[in-house]
């Protein structure tokens, strides 16, 4: 019974799903018929997490699958977000191809700074980081700049069918069209091939360059959307404070099956992670704990499969079981 | 708004990336031509170059010279420099930074307040053992079992900022004595800050010149396999490099709640960012390895400086995470000039 | 100049420098359609990086390039792909993660966005036919295969190619007798296309047995090309070593003492079954295997850097626990590993730093480290290994490949008690001249009590160097022969295909 279970538990493609579906089924059980947790309310409220974060993650979980880490989506998320309030108080459309335009910028720049001086992404999105999140602060001068029209915040919200809402759908879109992308195109094959073994895939004749610097701008693209969506919906751009969007991000993409040192994982399987991050969520508020505790949470999520994702990790199982176990030291 | 490094392009609005004249490849081609050292000798020059503009951006700079900004700029480079010498040990062994430093010396500092009752020095020692702990704890994590140090310490990030909002409930800690009068003040002229500031970098400096421990992170940092090979215990030795990042970085939350005489979890913010700034503008590059106290010194300064500078010449301190941002940005990219090839 | 005319790809005085090392120097030499080319020459040559250039990996310092009658740059694999040029390079260049449909397809320029087409499963599977892997379901992920499988899958890409000049470094290394047979039909078949074939190697039955004609590169530098049929083995041998066989290896020592250290029984799950192996003070005992033999896992256990071995190892009669570093280095076994840049050397610290990074201990009082002994120290460690001394503080990565081996070894050696020094694949990438030096380092280190153990899968070097020869193949010992019993095609025979 066990071996089976580790089987299924062992197919990298298959883990993400069966995370989620333990995550539904402790819901449902928690629920016991009542309908308290297990609702169509939850569902939604479900999908608008997903759409909160769900696209940062997907832009991050893609940096770590070509073997890089987009520090910055944080940045950028801020950065579009409040561009797209700043400019498109009339015209929400502008707004939103101003604040596109800012992520797409960021990711590419970056991309190119990272490529062409073969720099490592961390230092440079650090820099990155560093200079869009600080670039929000002084277009919105460190305070909260309210977004006036309260139909566009309504529209993206508004229920459809009860389950979805317009900034959700959307976020779904952009993830299936990524996985169909991914899947039918051979750039998934070239992305995957770069974070599994970058020298490999150029010497075989993958542009490497032009792969990592496509997954940057693609990554600043959707944190910036992700960003758009979420303060046109709140009606109102503030700076985005790092913990709250890394956090959870890198915890879904990890739990979808993206491995830290590249190679391993797809979009369908962080949209999985970005699901049982939401649900858990959810059910936590639904309980009534204090926000704060959802930061203990994912904290502690994150450090459980940072661990379980180390690289080491089976070689000191190894020898502690080969010397002893607690017997010995 | 004149920009730094009087040498460099000034970006436009909206783009991090402040386009670096140096980084035109044919500079960078001719500069790879030259032998190792020649290019190492070019980029030294360069950063020379760079350091006297900024020098001489501040000395122009109206109300520099008075006291009162020297003991602000002061003030400002010990209590970052605290928190750089932390930092500096952590990217010596190779694990770039830590995201969680500044919401320990927060936490620290409340630890601090509120044990103020059981007297000063074991306040202190108190608020030391916390940092140490946490950060220690990440350490043999990332040590042992090799996991990434960005996402450990973006997870103990949240668990730390989680858990002080919940015992704390979101309110400031206020302390019980007058006892941490001893850390505020001025000793014979010289502000505390900067007299503790200066202790920790000798103490560091020590270590990582001195010690074999410093000298085994070098080696970790440099190359954590060729390190294993030569018998080094890497886990142990990482362990110990967070540790001391913890008690360093909490050296500095002491200092700034006895400034402020009350903590809450907003005070270290920003701390880690300046810390990494103070690290990489010093000169240690940012995939560990060779690298000092000293230099982070002199990285610390030049960050303060330029803060310092911006609110003389009027400037929000809005502005300070995008500077620090562009600096970060220009300086990971000259250090391609003087290294790689 | 019809020779000229008549090549598909010619370069004319290649050159290529990695930091202050020369590489090549002024190569030239022309390929023609319809012909297998050799390209020899020992370790540290400059026959990969000859192609690498040819492929666009790396860029040339000097010399042009000239294909199909026009001088081409060809500054990346892109470009080299659009010449119709095709590299199997020795290290393998397939993606582990991937399936075997994808390695194949991967980087192909012709191949259309939406990529999982029938027609491209169909030439892939004709192209694994082409090399015996026809029954290989194309989803399998390539972690999956073993290393021979792999190397016929980086075949079949290049297949699919459909390159002008198909270039192969070493493809033999890994491969059994049978699929060498099916590559050399593959490739004969081709050349009958017409097709300009490149092919480098060290064994030289195989230049024999299939190619057209042979370039020797010595130290970087063109020695000559002959047509296969105008010269013979020895005269090839003569060309690659500019000397003969005795002058490059020192002599062999004539004490063998006391047992120094018994393993029995050593096991890594996997890779080892069962090894054991005495090593006496004062001799060489060299493991000889190829890819996948085991030889390399034996010496990493021994040196306590595999988490899964076990074994009972005695050294001076004192039992080693294995999978720990320091508990084998206090029981005086030191590793110095093939890969130096990954795990022997420090690069961005200074080379009097490296040499005494093993030895902060000694030099070490109250935690603080005595600077001014170790400088001295270093300095000695130097002398004994030849490194210039006016070289001490620069960058380790400065040095060239046989320096930093030297530096390798100088951090090793200098202790009184007797101990034991595991090498793998001691000469890799170090040039002709080093190579001698380094021998003669590693004779007089044994002439001091001490043992060395080393892996090689260079079967000249195994032979010139070995008091004690221990063959290897899938994780167990085939043979043990001590010098002189045993030659050349002994040895081979014994790391391919053993009897039973």
């Amino acid at each position: 019974m066990t071996r089976r279970w580790a089987d299924r538990l062992l197919r990298a493609k298959v883990r993400p799903f069966t995370i989620l579906g333990g995550a539904v089924l402790v819901l449902a059980l928690m629920d016991r018929g009542t309908g308290y947790f297990f609702s169509v309310g939850t569902a939604f409220s479900m999908l608008q997490l997903f759409a909160t974060f769900g696209l940062v993650a997907l832009g991050l979980g893609l940096s770590m699958l070509v073997g890089e880490f987009d520090l910055s989506v944080a940045g950028i998320m801020s950065l579009g977000g409040c561009v797209a309030v700043l400019t498109g108080a009339h015209h929400p459309s502008l707004g939103l191809a101003c604040g596109l335009a800012a992520g797409l910028a960021s990711g590419f720049v970056q991309g190119l700074i990272m490529t062409w001086l073969r720099l490592s992404s961390v230092a440079v999105t650090l820099g990155g980081l560093l200079t869009l999140q600080g670039l929000t602060y002084v277009l919105t001068d460190n305070r909260t700049i309210s977004y006036p029209s309260m139909e566009v915040a309504l529209g993206l919200n508004a229920p459809i069918l009860g389950l979805l809402s317009l900034r959700s759908a959307v976020a779904i879109a952009v993830f299936v069209v990524t996985a169909a992308a991914m899947a039918w195109t051979h750039i998934g094959r070239d992305v995957v091939a770069c974070g599994s073994d970058r020298r490999a895939a150029m010497t075989a004749g993958v542009n490497t360059d032009r792969v990592v610097i496509g997954v940057f701008t693609v990554s600043g693209l959707m944190s910036a959307l992700g960003g758009v969506l979420l303060d046109y919906s709140l009606g109102a751009a503030s700076p985005v404070a790092l913990a709250d969007v890394l956090a959870p991000a890198v915890a879904a993409a990890i739990i979808g099956g993206i491995s830290v040192v590249g190679g391993r994982g797809h979009p369908l399987g962080i949209a999985a992670g970005v699901l049982t991050l939401a649900i858990l969520r959810s059910g936590l508020s639904a309980i009534g704990v204090s926000p704060h505790v959802h930061d203990i949470v994912t904290g502690a999520i994150l450090l459980a499969v940072a661990v379980l994702d180390a690289p080491d990790l089976a070689r000191r199982i190894i020898a502690f079981r080969l010397s002893g176990g607690w017997r010995h030291s | 708004m004149r920009s730094i490094k009087p040498d460099r392009i000034r970006s436009r609005v909206g783009k991090g990336a402040g386009v670096c004249v140096f980084a035109h490849p044919a500079i960078l081609s001719s500069g790879m031509l030259l032998g190792g050292s020649i290019r190492r000798r070019l980029a030294l020059g360069v950063r020379l170059v760079c350091l006297a503009g900024l020098a001489a951006w501040a000395l122009l700079t109206p109300g520099f010279m008075t006291p009162l900004s020297i003991f602000s700029l002061l003030t400002t480079v010990s209590l970052i420099g605290c928190v750089a010498v932390g930092m500096t040990f952590i990217t010596l062994t190779g694990n770039i930074m830590s995201l969680a430093l500044g919401a320990t010396l927060s936490a620290a500092a409340m630890v601090f307040l509120a044990s103020l009752s059981l007297g000063t020095g074991t306040a202190f020692l108190l608020a030391l053992l916390f940092g140490t702990v946490i950060t220690g704890l990440q350490g043999a994590i990332v040590g042992w079992f090799r996991a990434n140090p960005l996402l450990v310490s973006i997870a103990a990030l949240g668990l730390i900022i989680g858990a002080a909002e919940v015992l704390t409930g979101g309110t400031r800690v206020y302390p019980a004595t007058r006892g941490f009068a001893a850390f505020k003040g001025r000793i014979a002229g010289i502000p505390v800050e900067v007299l503790v500031f200066f202790a920790t970098v000798i103490l560091g400096q020590l270590i990582v010149s001195w010690t074999r421990i410093g000298r085994a992170m070098q080696m970790t940092g440099s190359n954590p396999r060729a390190a294993e090979v030569a018998g080094i215990k890497v886990p142990h030795i990482v362990t110990v490099a967070y540790l001391l990042a913890g008690a360093f970085a909490c050296v500095s939350g002491v200092l700034l709640a006895a400034r402020y005489g009350s903590g809450d979890m907003e005070l270290g913010s920003g701390y880690d960012y300046g810390a990494i700034a103070a690290v990489l503008v010093g000169g240690t590059a940012i995939q560990g390895g060779a690298g000092s106290v000293l230099r982070t010194l002199v990285g610390a300064t030049v960050i303060a400086a330029v803060q310092v500078c911006l609110l003389l010449r009027g400037f929000s301190d809005q502005l300070q995470y995008f500077i620090t941002g562009l600096i970060v940005l220009g300086v990971v990219m000259l250090h391609t000039l003087g290294e790689r090839a | 100049m019809t020779e000229r005319d008549s090549s598909i790809l010619s370069v004319a005085g290649a050159t290529k420098r990695f930091g202050s090392v020369e590489v090549l120097k002024n190569v030239s030499l022309a390929i023609r359609r319809g012909e297998i080319h050799a390209i020899c020459g020992e370790n540290g040559a400059g026959k990969s990086t000859l192609v690498k250039i040819l492929a666009g990996i790396y860029s040339a310092d000097g010399g042009t390039v000239v294909v199909d009658g026009e001088v081409r740059e060809i500054r990346n694999p892109q470009q080299a792909q659009a010449l119709g040029i095709a590299l199997v390079a020795q290290e393998l260049s397939l993606a582990p993660a991937l399936s075997v449909f994808d390695n194949i397809w991967l980087g192909n320029r012709t191949v259309p966005l939406f990529h999982r087409r029938d027609d491209l499963r169909e030439r892939a599977r004709r192209a694994l036919g082409q090399v015996g892997l026809g029954d290989l379901p194309l989803d399998t992920q390539v972690v999956r295969l073993g290393i021979g499988q792999r190397q016929l899958v980086e075949i079949a890409r290049m297949l699919t190619r459909e390159a002008q000049v198909l270039i192969l470094d070493e493809p033999t290394a890994t491969l059994s007798d049978a699929e060498i047979e099916r590559i050399f039909a593959a490739l004969r078949a081709l050349k009958k296309e017409g097709k300009a074939i490149v092919y480098i190697t060290h064994r030289l039955g195989e230049v024999f047995e299939i190619c057209d004609c042979v370039t020797v590169l010595r130290n970087g530098e063109l020695v000559g090309t002959r047509r296969t049929a105008e010269v013979d083995r020895i005269g090839l041998m003569e060309m690659m070593l500019g000397r003969t066989l005795g002058e490059m290896y020192p002599e062999r020592g004539v004490h063998r003492g006391e047992p120094l250290m018994r393993v029995r029984g050593l096991q890594v799950p996997g890779a080892v079954g069962q090894f054991d192996l005495i090593a006496e003070s004062g001799s060489i005992i060299c493991l000889a295997g190829q890819i996948g033999s085991g030889a390399t896992e034996v010496l990493r256990a021994l040196a306590g850097l595999l988490a899964n071995a076990t074994g009972a190892v005695e050294v001076a009669g004192r039992r080693v626990t294995l999978r720990s570093v320091p508990r084998s280095r206090a029981a005086r076994m030191q590793f110095i590993s093939e890969d130096r840049a990954g795990e022997g050397i420090f690069l961005d610290l200074r080379v009097d730093e490296n040499l005494v990074a093993t030895r902060l201990a000694e030099h070490t009082r109250l935690g603080l480290v005595q600077r001014r002994r170790l400088r001295e120290t270093a300095r000695r460690l130097a002398a004994a290994v030849g490194i210039d001394t006016a070289r001490m503080r620069s960058r380790a990565r400065e040095l060239s490949g046989g320096n930093q081996q030297k530096l390798a070894f100088g951090r090793s050696i200098g202790r009184a008690a007797p101990g034991i020094m595991l090498m793998n694949e001691p000469t890799r990438g170090v040039d002709v001249g080093a190579r001698a030096e380094i021998y003669r380092i590693m004779r007089e280190f044994c002439a001091h009590g001490h043992a060395l153990v080393m892996a090689s899968s260079d079967l000249e070097e195994v032979l010139g160097m070995a008091d004690v020869i221990v063959t290897m193949y899938r994780g167990r010992q085939v043979g043990r022969y001590v010098r002189g019993h045993a030659g050349m095609r002994q040895v081979l025979a014994d790391i391919t295909h053993p009897a039973a």
